[in-house]
This record gives C-alpha cells, structure tokens and sequence, in this order.
C-alpha cells in the first residue's frame, strides 16, 4: 500500500470514527532533517515498523526499533528523534483517543465492545507497565493493514469491523506487554509485583480480571497460583493487605476512620467495620482506643 | 477430644498445624507474607501484615477442623524463624518494619566486630557467630545509623514476640530464639553484660526470657471470641525453627545429626555441651538448661536449584516451577556421579558455614569440551550438596555422627537424599509429607502436657521409616572430587572479594520498590486540613 495521512478533523475517511485522530504509512526513502520533530498528544500512540531502523525518543529515552517492533507512546509523552531527522525506511501508526478518568486512569470509549472491568484492565496495564518497546510483534502489523483495508473498502459492518479491529489491537498490546515483563518462569517475582502495585493504589476497587491482567495471565491460572503460592485467593490476599494497612493507620490520631475505610479500599466505613472485626475481634474504633491510649 | 495447635513464623509465611494428642496430623494450613527490599541489604517483613496473615490462617484452620470434627483446643505452640528484630515504642506500636534474618545491613558493623578480641569473647558467651544476621549487630546498626528509632525504641522485640504481645499482651521471648539474638550468655542464660554494652542498651529494652514451655499468658478476650477459643487455651512461647526441626527429626542423642535443605540449609546436632570452635564457624543455641543445638547454616540451597531452573529449565507450563525442577533432576541423573569432572561452588548468595565469606560467589569449574547442558544440572545439584557435606565434616571433628535425617523440600527429593547418603558414606533416615519443625512443636506441647515424661522420650518416638543406604564406590568418586571442591571454596577468597567489589562498582541495582500510596496520600491530605 502506498503511503497516506489520515487526520481527525480534515479527513472525511474518519467521520465515523472520532477516537481515530490519526492514520497512516510512512515511506522513507532518504534521510530527512526536520521531519520528525518531538510532540506530545492526549492520545495514545502506536508506531508498527516495516523495514529500516530508527532511533527514537519516548520521554527522553533514546530507543532503537527494527522491523516488527512496536512503539508505545503513552497519552502525554514526549515523542520524536534528535533535531527532527528521519531515517531511512517504512513505518505505520494510529493515534487513539482515550478517555482519562478523574483518578488518572485511561480506557477506550464508548465504540468499544469491552466490558468495564475489561477496559479498566487494559487501561491499567497500559499505565503501569511503561514499556516503550514491544518486539516481534507482528500482530500489530496485521491489525493495522486490516483497518487500513476496512477503511478504504467500505464493505458492508466496516465501521463495526474497524471498531473490533481497535479492541483487539488494545488487547494484543496489553497481552504482549504483561509478557514481556513477566517471564513466566518465576512466580514469586510475578507476585511481587503484583503486591507492590496494589499497596501503590489500595484504595482502588481491584477485581480479579484486572489482577490477573497486570500480571499477565488468564484469571482461572492466576486464581490458581496465587491460592497455591500465598494460601489465599486473590480477592482475600488483598483483604489482607488493607487490614494490615488499616491497622497502622489506626494506631495514628490524625486519621478518621472513615478516611481510613476508604484510603484502604473498603467501599464504606460499615463494610470496613465489619470486616475487621471478623478477623481481629475488635471493631477498628475499639482497636484504636486500646492503642492509643495515654497519648 | 483435644488437639495441639503449632504456629510457625517462617520466613515467607506462616504455617498453621494441627495434631492429634498422638500426633497425628488433623490438618494444616499455610499464608503468605512478602520481604520487601527497599534497599539492596535490607530485607524487612510487615508486622502487622505478619499479624493479620497469621490469624486469618490460624481462623480459617480452626473453621474449616475443629469445631466439625469435634476437637477442642488445648494448647497453641510457637516457633519461627530466628535472628529478627523489630522495635516498638513505650505503647508497643512497631517503630517500622522488622528485620528478618536475611538482611545486610550490618555487614559493616559484623565484619569489624568479628575481626575484634571482642567478637571472640562474645561468639563464646553467646553461641551466636557474629554476622549480619545477629541482632546484636543489627540493634547497633541502629544505634550507629537510625538514630531516631533506636531512640524512640522502648523494646526490641524478635516477630514472635510481637505476635505474642498482640495475642496475649504480655513480652516473652523463649530461650531458643533469645539465644540467636547474640545478646544471650548461653551459658547462664542471662543477657550479656558486654554485648548488651556493644548494642547500646540495657536488658529493660529486651523482652523477658523464658523456657521454652512457658506459657505466654491468657488470649485476649477479643480473640477467645474470634477464634472461638476457651479462655483456658494455654499459649506456648515454644522455640526456633532451627530448635524444633533438630527436636521434631527425633535428633536428641549422641551420634545424630539432622540434614535441613528448604531454600537454605543447615546442619545440626544437639547435646549437653556446646562447640567450641577458634574460627568462630558453628552456631550454638539453646533448647532447654541443658540442650544446645548447635551446627552450621547455609545461605545456598533449594533456592539456587532454583535459580539455575529459571535460567535454563524447561517451562512447558507457565510458571509451573514443580514440574520443571523434577524434568531437570531426570536428566541430572542421566549423568554419571561426580558429572564428569564438572565442579560446582554454589555461592550465589555469599556463604555462612563453613567458609564464613559474604564476598564469595559461584562457579563452574573443570569445563571440558564434552560436558553439555545435563552436566551443568547434575553438577548444581552435587555443588549444593558438597557444601551441606563440607559442613557435615567440619561438625564431625568435634561429634561423632554416625547415622543422618534429612528433611526440608529440596533435601527430601530422592534423588538429593541419596546423594547425601553417598557423600556422607553414612544411612539417611527420612519421612515423606512430613513437616519436622512443626512436629517437634507437637513434641515440645505433649511434653509440656505430660504425655511425655520428658523431651528425651519424647524425641525417641520419632520414627523416620524410610532409609538411604549409602554406596561405597558412590562416596569414592563424590570423596574424590570434594578434596578439590574444598580446596577452591577457599582457594579462590581473594578473587572473591575482587569480583564482589567490581560487581557493586558496576552493576546498577533496581530501583527501589516505592513506598504504599496510602501513606503519601495521607500526607498530602494532613497538610490540606491544616490549612483549612
């Protein structure tokens, strides 16, 4: 296919499609000054090389991509190459609009067919897992020449088809990049992680689909090894986590309780309440009053 | 009927057991708790996250066997590991996290003590070899370098005797965990005047020490409701898992020793006296007035057969590390013993026994042309094994040992069980599915309640019904090749300290794991209301 710009905005190719900002293929033939200069966009950025080498710039990192890897150029980031030169050789991208939900989080709009929890997933683990490069990855290779295909045929459910083809794409990369970042050779590592990234954000609802996500496995195996490994299933592990966080929280006097309930994740101060009183026989306002006494 | 309940505080979670008064196993339970390093030497555990874990499991275990077959509690027994140290303040609140035994560092602190006339007098009144480990050292770590908390510190406690506190309300430490603190005259079983001086404080800044079958006091009323205990539950301050395992492998009596190869490894015997030993190699601690056990740790076991399955096994499942491991020891033992000529020192993690060394590091020696990739298995495995032998060896100068147990995961596979019966050229005893540590606190409980008259009777029950007969002409190529193995592993101290000095100048550590968001987020939110 020759090379094209499609751009939300001027190209009517993209009517249907607002959250496609923008498409396209570079051909490169020489090398070119001032061509590619560094930007920031609100969208996310995926960059599929075809042939030829180039050295990049992801916020301030140097990277080199050969053919069949993948750029991924998070909502925000600074993107481009030393003094705007352009190397030698082809290239495909797509910007994709993402909503940003008020605790920083990202996820697709409304023309995804992912379910909720699905999306919050993926939207995580594209946050957390900042891996500027995704190699041999010619998945997403194949995904973008099936859009640009769609886009130019207009065969009949083609918006519907270029909306899956999206969500896959989203699919393909957090998949790829959770593999990437876990080997699945080492268990404990992978848990580890796993309880440093909920510790980051206790107070966020985690559900086992996006637990599982992070780490990069199908939630029936993730269940599985985490009950092995830790005795607890994923959901009670992290009970775990909040109740230990919560109780130091508690031997502090600055912290209302309500507060404490919700910085930890509990969805109300009764649910808080009881919870702890089930494991540690105090309610947390008794727990607190035996602990900070005399100060 | 009754039933005895143990509690181990291990070193990546606890294991909740319960036993018949025979000694029967009803059931058991484990949960996990994470180290975090949030620095390269520091190696911390969450006490209340310890806490927390421990009664969930102990709750879950009590539901799920107690009540439905119609048990009633007795008593409750204790160990876990050694060596940890955890400060709290004149409420009892933890001044941070604890420091377990795996942690460096003191390892500035250890080095000039060990090399000091001081070290000397105090390893012979404490049994305790001056290490990173110890918490003599690490309480002076803190005096010398986290000013704030060793003075806001109104005890230092071991995990135990936190957990202990939170149940009963009272500060115990038993003679056992007391006596790896490097704090505890051995020999009288008070704290050590000089050592208490190095350390900075005074015994009112220790818990109180006790015997091992002391009980620790009355459940709080809350948990005798929680757990649904009578109040009469008697609570066991119990002892070490280093202790309880030697007990529990029935290693009381003269000519034993007792094999421990879980991710590290030990090897130990037990009797009326201590070693006595010039290079400060062998650890003694105390069980009762007038059992010491005494022997020599090792930092590299299970976990660096381990480590060598992640580089180079095979993982057809994900994550499924059971299955790689037993794949790797099939094709190990497609090699003829002594792989060839290939030479394994396993020191990725630095040694304690016998060669006291945290520069040492490891290494292929004897490479030739023919050697391939089943090689390299068989020769990890045979490393690892050569080191529980060479300290084995150093142990036998001083007590004749003449018949063996082997317990903990790695030790217990077949094939490393009758390679140290072949080493050794001695008979190895075993019982598989067994945990010993968390029997020999059944041991200690039933001895406590009289169905045993006394520790000694109770150790001659102990039956380990499976046998490994060593193979002469087996032990003569594994002889052969441990006279080199033993000459390298101290052979080579000066490149050693070359090679880890040049690994810290250039290997860029990862990054610190981040502190929890609750914590930040509450800071910011302190600082908004105060403005209000």
């Amino acid at each position: 296919m020759n090379q094209f710009v499609l751009q939300h905005g001027k190209s009517a190719e993209l009517l249907l499609f607002p959250h496609i900002q923008e498409l396209g293929i570079k051909k490169n033939g020489s090398i070119q000054l001032n061509a590619f200069f560094t930007t920031l966009t609100e969208g996310l950025r995926i960059y599929y090389i075809i042939e030829g080498r180039f050295e990049w710039r992801i916020n301030h990192q140097s990277y080199i991509y050969y053919p069949g890897d993948v750029a991924l150029i998070l909502p925000g980031t600074p993107f481009g190459s030393d003094n705007g030169v352009l190397e030698i050789g082809s290239y495909t991208w797509i910007q994709l609009a993402l909503h940003r939900l008020d605790n920083g989080h990202i996820q697709p709009g409304k023309w995804s067919g992912l379910s909720e929890s699905e999306a919050a997933a993926i939207g995580k683990t594209l946050l957390l897992n900042s891996l500027p490069v995704l190699s041999r990855f010619s998945e997403v290779g194949k995904i973008l020449k099936c859009i640009h295909a769609e886009l130019f045929g207009n065969e009949v459910g083609y918006q519907a088809s270029i909306n899956h083809q999206l969500d896959e794409l989203l699919i393909q990369v957090a998949r790829k990049m959770t593999k990437q970042s876990h080997a699945n050779r080492d268990f404990p590592k992978t848990f580890m992680h796993l309880e440093e990234v909920l510790r980051q954000d206790l107070a966020h609802q985690w559900t086992v689909e996006e637990m599982a996500a992070l780490v990069g496995m199908g939630t029936t195996l993730f269940t599985e090894k985490v009950k092995s490994y830790s005795g607890f299933s994923p959901i009670n592990y992290l009970i775990n986590i909040r109740i230990s966080e919560a109780i130091k929280l508690l031997k502090r006097p600055d912290i209302t309780v309500t507060d404490i309930a919700l910085d930890t994740g509990f969805y109300s101060s009764q649910h808080f309440s009881t919870t702890f009183k089930k494991l540690t026989g105090y309610r947390p306002s008794e727990f607190r009053k035996n602990h900070l006494r005399n100060k | 009927m009754k039933c005895i309940i143990t509690i181990e505080l291990g070193t990546n979670g606890v294991r909740v057991f319960a036993f018949n008064l025979s000694g029967r196993v009803i059931g058991s339970m484990k949960g996990y708790f994470p180290t975090f390093h949030t620095e390269p030497d520091h190696s911390e555990q969450d006490p209340e996250q310890i806490f927390i874990t421990t009664l969930y499991v102990l709750k879950n275990l009590l539901n799920e066997y107690i009540p439905p077959k119609k048990y009633t509690v007795a008593c409750i027994c204790f160990s876990a590991s050694m060596h940890s140290v955890l400060a709290v303040d004149k409420y009892g609140n933890p001044l941070g996290n604890a420091i377990t035994w795996a942690d460096n560092r003191a390892k500035k602190e250890a080095q000039e003590l060990r090399c000091s006339p001081l070290g000397k007098s105090l390893y012979a009144a404490t049994g305790t070899p001056i290490h990173p480990m110890s918490p003599l050292v690490k309480i002076a770590w803190m005096k010398n370098r986290d000013k704030d908390r060793f003075r806001l510190a109104s005890k230092f406690l071991s995990i135990k005797s936190y957990i202990i506190h939170q149940l009963t309300g009272e500060y115990k430490m038993d003679y056992s965990i007391a006596s790896a603190t490097g704090l505890l005259n051995i020999h009288t079983v008070t704290w050590e005047a000089d050592a208490l001086q190095y350390a900075g404080i005074t015994a009112a800044r220790l818990p109180d020490v006790a015997p091992v079958f002391t009980s620790a006091g009355k459940l709080k009323k809350a948990y005798q409701q929680s757990l649904r205990l009578p109040p009469e539950t008697k609570i066991l301050l119990g002892s070490s898992d280093g202790c309880l395992a030697t007990l529990g492998d029935g290693v009381k009596g003269i000519g034993k020793a007792t094999i421990t190869i879980e991710d590290s490894g030990a090897v130990r015997v037990m009797g009326p006296t201590v070693l006595k030993d010039e290079q400060m190699r062998f650890f003694n601690y105390l069980l009762t007035d007038d059992c010491y056990v005494s022997g020599g740790p090792t930092n590299n076991g299970g976990n660096i057969f381990e480590w060598f399955s992640r580089q180079f096994g095979e993982f057809t499942n994900p994550f499924d590390m059971e299955n790689s491991l037993q794949q790797l020891i099939e094709e190990a033992s497609k090699v003829p013993r002594g792989s060839d000529g290939l030479l394994f020192l396993p020191y990725l993690l630095g040694e304690r026994a016998p060669i006291w060394n945290a520069n040492a590091r490891g290494m292929y020696f004897g490479l030739n042309i023919k050697h391939e990739r089943k090689h390299f298995i068989r020769a990890t495995i045979e490393g690892i094994l050569y080191e529980i032998y060479s300290i084995g060896k150093t142990l036998g100068e001083q007590r004749n040992i003449k018949s063996l147990s082997v317990n903990g995961s790695f030790g217990t596979i077949p094939f490393c069980t009758q390679m140290i019966a072949d080493m050794f050229n001695k008979p190895v005893r075993v019982r598989q599915q067994y945990h010993s540590v968390s029997f020999g606190a059944y041991l200690l409980s039933a001895t406590e309640m009289g169905i045993y008259k006394s520790l000694d009777e109770a150790a001659q029950t102990v039956e380990l019904p499976d046998v490994y007969k060593p193979n002469k002409q087996h032990h003569a190529v594994y002889a052969d090749y441990f006279t080199i193995y033993e000459k390298l592993s101290v052979k080579l101290a000066e490149e050693f300290e070359a090679i880890s000095s040049l690994q810290q100048k250039y290997v860029i550590t990862e990054a610190p794991a981040k502190e929890s968001k609750v914590r930040g987020n509450k800071k910011v939110k302190q600082e908004v209301k105060s403005k209000r």
